[in-house]
């Protein structure tokens, strides 16, 4: 059966919308004023809202209340840097909104350095009528790359699994959103459990499992076209891929060894390459940056432990990251390759932890007591995690400088996060 | 974070550099965004298994494990050796084997300790002399709990193995 939605008809339908919600800032933020923008727009207000609210959730700005300015500058000739000294604001954005024609709306944005008394950037976005977040998502990666030199994930997207009860009946939707949660679509709806979406690295196709055989398979669906695949059509179960950073290959447990084993699957020619060989647990792989060794989880030692098998060398034994605690599972690299998220047991609470490759122990980054899977965005600065909250599970976030938000849901509960890779 | 700040500046001395030799950085883009389709698939659970209400005899059993184990306790060999004698006595019987864990820790290492739990059911069975074809091992991981709550006697109903 399949369900066509063209996306512009439904913007102001709400379904599991997610909305963004501030909890903690960083320590030492830059210190933005955002100049209110000039426009004949009447959605301005909101476009504006947006910038700002992406900015905030990077957790590293801090943005002046408009009602504390001093003055209202229409262009940067008539900035007076002491002015804006005496304000503490190290960067001011002046912007405009116009209607082009009704197929376009233009955004041009200027960003000023009051320390050095000089424009950094200037730049012009053409955005689509009705899609105004993504014209704001544009805008607001554009400052955060001129003031941080990073580039910004504002107009990244986010996939997440909802169960929810509709009809009297169990529903399990695989969203794509953008990654402040809102402008959710389904990419899939089923009566049967789906869990571990992933991300192919050019953001165009998904990879998750889906229980609607009846047991644990895995499928490959383009998001574009709804065109989708079983990897591997056999009698047994399979689940956990992850894409290689090339898209040629993806990384796989199957369990027709009677047991977890992590294999390669080459998505060209589908041939099958074994990873792993014991007969404890091994599954949860992921491939680092470069695509040279897999992480994995693995139950060898008694406990799950975070294992890693360089693929560059033939034969070689897994060497264990992990040894405080005794729950280390579903690691993921850095982007940068200095080290992995994963989630953690300390106690009686599954908290995300961090670990340095050049330290010898790990820092835990969230309190809440049942969180897991971790996701990291292709900046490399922020990771969104599932937490379980009186029943209901929700998507919360933290940045690597000590900001964390929520996501909550309005409607059933929310887990399995994706960060997609960079989109603009 | 330490490690971040280290990270943070030397960005920004790049960008720094960057624009005191350039001064102004100057972009022109457009908005792009690729078209999402949505699909739905619905299976019926009761065509996925034999309905045991069809048998003339009834394998059914619910076992139970510890935190992140799979081995098998007293108790639960008592059961299993009931099912395994119901099944010497009714050769037509072919039974599902799903194993489950409770809500704590990651999904997909639960996935795969449900298999083990099911997996150490059926490793039983086939010592009694059960023909492991007639077996069928899936797991749910922690995707079906048999109750709700996030407290030790929940967590302890839904590490299971369910025989029907």
């Amino acid at each position: 059966m399949k369900k066509i939605f063209i996306f512009f008809l439904l913007p102001n339908l709400i379904f599991a919308e997610l909305l963004l919600e501030i909890t903690k800032g960083s320590e030492n933020p830059y210190r933005v004023a955002i100049i209110p923008f000039q426009s004949d727009v009447s959605s301005v207000n909101n476009i504006v809202k947006v910038i700002k609210d992406d900015l905030l959730r990077s957790g590293e700005f801090y943005i002046l209340d408009e009602s504390m300015l001093l003055s209202i500058p229409t262009s940067i000739e008539e900035i007076n840097s002491s002015e804006w000294k005496l304000l503490n604001i190290d960067f001011i954005v002046l912007g405009k909104i116009s209607d082009e024609d009704n197929s376009s709306v233009k955004a041009t944005y200027e960003i000023y350095d009051v320390s050095r008394k000089t424009k950094i950037r200037s730049s012009t976005v053409y955005g689509i009528p009705g899609r105004l977040r993504q014209l704001s998502h544009y805008v607001s990666d554009g400052i955060y790359e001129s003031i941080t030199g990073m580039r910004g994930v504002s107009t990244t997207k986010i996939l997440y699994v909802n169960e929810i009860i509709d009809n009297d009946n169990l529903n399990y939707i695989l969203y794509v959103a953008d990654a402040d949660g809102a402008n959710e679509q389904e990419l899939l709806r089923s009566n049967e459990p789906i869990i571990s979406p992933s991300w192919s690295p050019d953001s165009k196709k998904v990879a998750y499992v889906s229980f609607e055989t009846g047991m644990a398979k895995v499928f490959i669906q383009e998001i574009a076209s709804g065109k989708r695949e079983m990897v591997i059509e056999n009698d047994h179960q399979i689940s956990s891929p992850a894409w290689s950073p090339d898209g040629k290959f993806l990384s796989l447990t199957l369990f027709q060894d009677g047991n977890a084993e992590i294999y390669i699957l080459n998505l060209v020619n589908k041939n099958l390459t074994r990873l792993t060989k014991h007969y404890s647990i091994d599954t949860e792989s992921s491939w680092s940056p470069k695509g040279t060794k897999i992480l994995f989880t693995s139950g060898r030692s008694g406990s799950p432990q975070l294992y890693e098998i360089d693929l560059t060398k033939f034969n070689t034994k897994p060497s264990r990251l992990t040894f405080e605690g005794n729950y280390n599972a579903k690691g993921s690299y850095l982007p940068n390759n200095e080290g992995i998220i994963f989630v953690h047991r300390s106690t009686n609470q599954f908290q995300i932890a961090l670990k340095y490759f050049d330290e010898n122990f790990i820092r835990p980054l969230t309190e809440s007591k049942l969180d897991e899977s971790p996701s990291v965005s292709p900046n490399g600065n922020v990771i969104i995690y599932a937490i379980t909250d009186n029943k209901s599970g929700m998507i919360a976030g933290v940045t690597l400088s000590g900001a964390t938000f929520v996501l909550p849901a309005t409607n059933g509960k929310v887990r399995e996060p994706a960060w997609s890779g960079f989109l603009r | 974070m330490k490690k971040n700040k280290k990270l943070l500046i030397s960005y920004s001395l790049v960008g720094l550099f960057i624009a005191s030799c350039s001064s102004v950085q100057v972009t022109e883009e457009a908005v792009y965004e690729d078209s999402i389709q949505s699909i739905e698939v619905s299976s019926n659970r009761s065509s996925l298994e034999v309905p045991s209400s069809s048998r003339a005899v009834v394998a059914n059993a619910t076992v139970y494990f510890e935190f992140d184990k799979y081995n098998l306790s007293t108790r639960s060999i008592q059961a299993l050796k009931s099912i395994s004698d119901l099944m010497s006595e009714n050769p037509s019987i072919e039974i599902t084997i799903a194993g489950h864990a409770d809500e704590r820790g990651t999904r997909e290492y639960n996935l795969a300790l449900g298999q083990r739990r099911a997996e150490s059911v059926a490793d039983y069975l086939v010592l009694k002399g059960i023909s492991r074809s007639r077996l069928t091992i899936k797991s749910y991981g922690e995707e079906m709990p048999a109750v709700s709550g996030s407290n030790e006697r929940s967590w302890g109903r839904n590490r299971r193995a369910e025989i029907n």
